[in-house]
């Protein structure tokens, strides 16, 4: 399927540069952060009330000026750190390191899933669009412009409102296991999200896999495979498909990316199905911003990491495999 | 181009039939978005009839088509002000927003693109590479409220949003009076917002620019041109750059999508009074006619502005009428 020539490419474009070192770097450890929530989190994240006198905790290092009031006069004292709460506490007293692992969890849930759902959707959907061509291919491809013909965000905000916001619970294996006391028992996937992250991007992989199964159907090994009387299906599963995997692959990463940032934005703007995602938890700490910056400023940082991650590990495979692929890209 | 503007209403014409289906498919009873639940049944039965709930679905669906072309988008159920009003008014402040993303991303963008493209793996370079990386890389809402905690907050040389004057009526007061405060006061108000959803695009034609230069630069005709004496300057903007702008167009038609959602976006952020803020508290309402109206409006804007990018394109790309 991944030729001897293509792994070679992959390695030397490795090689030879620092940025796929770094971003693969920065991903092992946001999946590391994600996978092993339970353990590395210093406290439930959900868990309230961790205060100085009502003050959040700022993070380690920093200290601030609050003051209270004793008879009608401003009485300034110095808000310490904790050495329990690394990056301190938010609004609510919860602590926003382990609210920061959690969040890497639900961001790689929904990147991965979402993707994979599109993935499903339309790379078949651009397969049997280009294979047969024709009035297929037209109808098809104006579904495809329909589609395209709404902002993603836009849309995703449309289907949020017919389903509204549907969380699942999926039990945490190392909780249960024992391994980490005091944890959630569960990890809460963002169900109608991720289904909506899904049904807005597929349509960028129908493109990318019509175009390649446009470009292959009239290659001669496929008309030699048609002259020995093999069916369509036969044709599109055993050469078609796996000869254009190379950019939906490609694709695929990029889009990971964009959907973290998706799932973020949706979050922010208040339709997530947890509370335990970096887009909520930023939204929560605006309000707070002049007494707690840190509540919105911690988990944008880990947005940012993961995605420029990504982004570098997707440009690695672009520039080894394939220079003409154009996804839908980051921000919303 | 008769056969895009077809194209372009069959896809509305698509878009205006999905909106309907998932309304359709909402569960729910929308008569219990205008009135108390607890209302009486003959009163909810009346409701019913005047919103034609009572008919079958292809009569609503047909209604509701028949209404659209006469520009009828209903009533909201929240407001109970016609939706297209409600669109109506919230459209310059969105516009405003977009042009000065755009204006702030081309003047930033182009410039920094020519000269990531012709200094390769100068320090400009690097700069300019890694500052569009991190630009793709942001969500916009989160540097939107960065810029606020940084320059509204503590250094306060910025308002946290808000729009206190349209840019219309500032101009028209401007004109009529010469009093120039109210543009300025808008000028302040719009700088965090456009800035922050102009960043993504900034960071995105730098990136484009630059391979663009980068691949022109390896054509022949530039070699020609330098074998001919003609001054660098004059290759770099007058072909180079010209040669490089159409791949930028196409994606950037492409993008637009992008760009509304941002909007949206950054609308909430800094309490922009535009579409977008209205969209997201008709979600959060789950008032129908509106999300339509404004959904509809905006699957129209974005299919009338791609005609129109194609016909930019085909002017600087006289190739393409050939296909």
């Amino acid at each position: 399927m991944i030729s001897d020539r293509i792994k070679s490419n992959l390695r030397q474009e490795f090689r030879q540069n620092l940025l796929p070192k770094i971003g693969l770097a920065i991903l092992v450890v946001v999946v590391l952060m994600a996978l092993f929530a339970p353990v590395l989190a210093t406290h439930n994240p959900n868990t309230t009330g961790h205060f100085d006198d009502g003050n959040s905790y700022p993070p380690m290092g920093i200290s601030y000026d609050s003051y209270e009031v004793v008879d009608g006069e401003r009485e300034p004292y110095s808000v310490e750190y904790s050495t329990e709460h690394y990056l301190g506490t938010n609004n609510v007293g919860q602590d926003v390191f382990s609210r920061l692992l959690y969040g890497a969890r639900t961001s790689l849930l929904v990147g991965i899933l979402g993707t994979g759902l599109a993935v499903a959707m339309g790379v078949p959907f651009g397969l049997v669009s280009g294979y047969y061509g024709g009035r297929v291919d037209d109808a098809m491809m104006r579904v495809a412009d329909v589609m395209l013909a709404f902002p993603s965000l836009v849309l995703a905000l449309a289907l949020i409102g017919v389903f509204g916001s549907l969380s699942i619970p999926i039990p945490d294996p190392i909780v249960a296991a024992g391994f980490a006391e005091g944890m959630p028992s569960a990890t809460i996937l963002p169900g109608t999200i991720t289904v909506v992250v899904g049904l807005v991007t597929w349509v960028w992989f129908a493109r990318v896999a019509r175009g390649e199964a446009m470009a292959i159907r009239n290659e001669e090994y496929v008309k030699a495979a048609r002259s020995l009387g093999a069916s369509n299906a036969t044709i599109l599963l055993k050469h078609v498909l796996p000869n254009s995997l190379t950019p939906v692959i490609v694709l695929a990463t990029i889009q990971v990316a964009a959907v973290i940032i998706l799932e973020s934005s949706l979050s922010y703007l208040g339709f997530s199905g947890t509370t335990l995602s970096w887009g909520y938890e930023i939204q929560q700490g605006q309000d707070y911003l002049r007494t707690a910056w840190w509540v919105s400023t911690v988990p944008g940082i880990g947005i940012v990491l993961s995605v420029i991650s990504i982004n570098l590990l997707g440009d690695w495979l672009r520039d080894s495999l394939d220079p003409n692929i154009e996804g839908e890209g980051g921000g919303a | 181009m008769l056969k895009r503007t077809l194209q372009g209403i069959l896809v509305v014409w698509g878009v205006v039939t999905v909106l309907f289906g998932l309304r359709a498919v909402t569960p729910g009873d929308p008569v219990n978005l205008i009135v108390d639940p607890a209302v009486d049944q003959a009163t909810r039965e009346r409701i019913r009839q005047e919103l034609g709930l009572d008919q079958p679905i292809y009569v609503q669906y047909a209604d509701y088509l028949q209404d659209l072309l006469v520009g009828d988008l209903g009533y909201s159920y929240q407001a109970s002000r016609p939706v297209s009003t409600m669109v109506i008014e919230r459209v310059p402040a969105t516009l405003e927003l977009a042009i000065a993303a755009t204006i702030v991303a081309l003047v930033i963008a182009i410039p920094l693109g020519v000269i990531s493209g012709t200094r390769r793996n100068e320090p400009a370079d690097y700069g300019a590479t890694s500052f569009s990386l991190l630009g793709i890389s942001t969500p916009n809402f989160w540097l939107g409220i960065m810029l606020i905690l940084l320059l509204a907050v503590q250094l306060d040389v910025f308002p946290t949003g808000r729009r206190p004057v349209a840019f219309h009526d500032a101009l028209w007061t401007f004109l009529t009076t010469f009093y120039v405060g109210d543009l300025l006061t808008w000028l302040h108000h719009i700088i965090l917002p456009a800035v922050t959803l102009g960043t993504y695009f900034t960071a995105l034609i730098t990136r484009l620019t630059r391979s663009g230069m980068l691949d022109e630069y390896g054509k022949p005709y530039v070699t020609a041109t330098e074998a001919k004496g003609i001054p660098e300057t004059l290759v770099r903007y007058k072909h180079v750059l010209r040669n490089t702008m159409i791949p930028i167009i196409t994606v950037l038609g492409l993008q637009l999508g992008q760009l509304i959602g941002g909007a949206v976006v950054t609308e909430t952020v800094f309490s922009w009074p535009g579409l977008g803020l209205r969209l997201i508290n008709a979600i959060h309402n789950l008032d129908w006619p509106l999300i339509q109206g404004i959904i509809i409006f905006i699957g129209v804007s974005f299919v009338v502005i791609n005609i129109g990018v194609d016909a930019i394109y085909a002017k600087l790309n006289p190739r393409v009428l050939d296909e």
